[in-house]
């Protein structure tokens, strides 16, 4: 088993490719991109960074794959309702506030 | 793989439907709750910047330094990738590579909230030298922007930074039994599950609060 000759290998490549997305995502910030393409960028390399730690530091990769779903989704589904719910109430509160 | 057969590996179980140990499967379920808790954190400080009529300060406009938080991320990774390898080790039964691993990220994450306790202090004291009458915390009102601004960053950081400071005691307590030689593999794993959230919520933070 390749996994337990080099058991470290996993957890450093992980770590070199977060760095990575780190500085490309500080890049973005200090080149000053226009914020239609900074926001999405910044989210999608988030996420990517949150599934690199999720499954390769926390071996969601390795388990049963209905841990892994109960995990990914439950904690996705329920702070996108959660977000959808409450998002377009903010806009009202502005509306009321400004005038 | 026969289709029944994939089924069976990925969704049966029997008794253990994860395929992973009481003990795993409980720290699985209270990872996700607490999960819940920054995603409604997280939330709320979303709701709160899109409804605020004042403009929200951008990552230069605040008191951070960037490069500051970046080092703050860069170590919490590297503790990360330690406490991933004392997993490793303690896997193939070597103690005295788990236990410097289990130390190093203790050293990591005591760094960081070093860097954590820095950042609230600075924070402090220039919105107090900027209102030049304020006492304690700029939290209620703060030169930079609007109050929800300070208090999105206390809560955020507050929440995320007690994780840590649980972290820490969970590593040390897990240090001091390896040495002892008590600690099965299975337990190192578990607060490696914990240190690892700990990361992961940070990455949110640093995104969410910092860098959009």
């Amino acid at each position: 088993m390749s996994d337990h000759a080099h058991p470290y290998r996993v957890y450093w490549i992980t770590w070199a490719f977060l760095l990575l997305v780190t500085v490309a995502m500080l890049a973005a910030e200090a080149f000053h991109m226009p914020r239609w393409f900074l926001v999405p960028f910044l989210l999608a390399f988030m996420m990517l960074k949150a599934v690199m730690i999720g499954g390769n530091f926390m071996h969601l990769r390795f388990e049963k794959r209905n841990l892994a779903f109960m995990v990914f989704a439950g904690i996705m589904v329920t702070s996108l309702i959660l977000f959808l719910y409450i998002a377009p109430e903010s806009r009202h509160v502005l509306d009321r506030t400004v005038r | 793989m026969h289709d029944a057969a994939v089924m069976e590996s990925h969704w049966g179980g029997g008794a253990a439907p994860f395929g992973a140990s009481w003990q795993k499967t409980m720290m699985w379920i209270f990872i996700v709750t607490d999960a819940l808790l920054f995603s409604g954190l997280l939330c709320g400080y979303g709701f709160l910047r899109m409804a605020s009529p004042a403009p929200w300060p951008g990552p230069s406009d605040g008191p951070f330094a960037i490069p500051f938080i970046a080092l703050m991320t860069f170590i919490l990774i590297t503790s990360s990738a330690t406490m991933g390898s004392a997993v490793g080790a303690s896997k193939l039964g070597d103690h005295r590579a788990t236990l410097r691993f289990l130390i190093l990220t203790i050293v990591g994450g005591a760094a960081f909230l070093g860097c954590q306790a820095y950042e609230w202090a600075h924070v402090i004291h220039e919105g107090q030298a900027l209102t030049n009458h304020a006492k304690g915390a700029p939290f209620l009102a703060n030169p930079w922007g609007p109050p929800q601004y300070g208090q999105s960053f206390f809560v955020l950081t507050g929440f995320h930074g007690s994780h840590v400071l649980s972290g820490l005691v969970i590593l040390i307590v897990t240090a001091i039994r390896t040495a002892l030689g008590k600690t099965p593999a299975q337990n190192i794993e578990m607060a490696g599950l914990y240190w690892h959230f700990v990361d992961l919520v940070w990455v949110f933070i640093f995104t969410l609060f910092y860098l959009i």
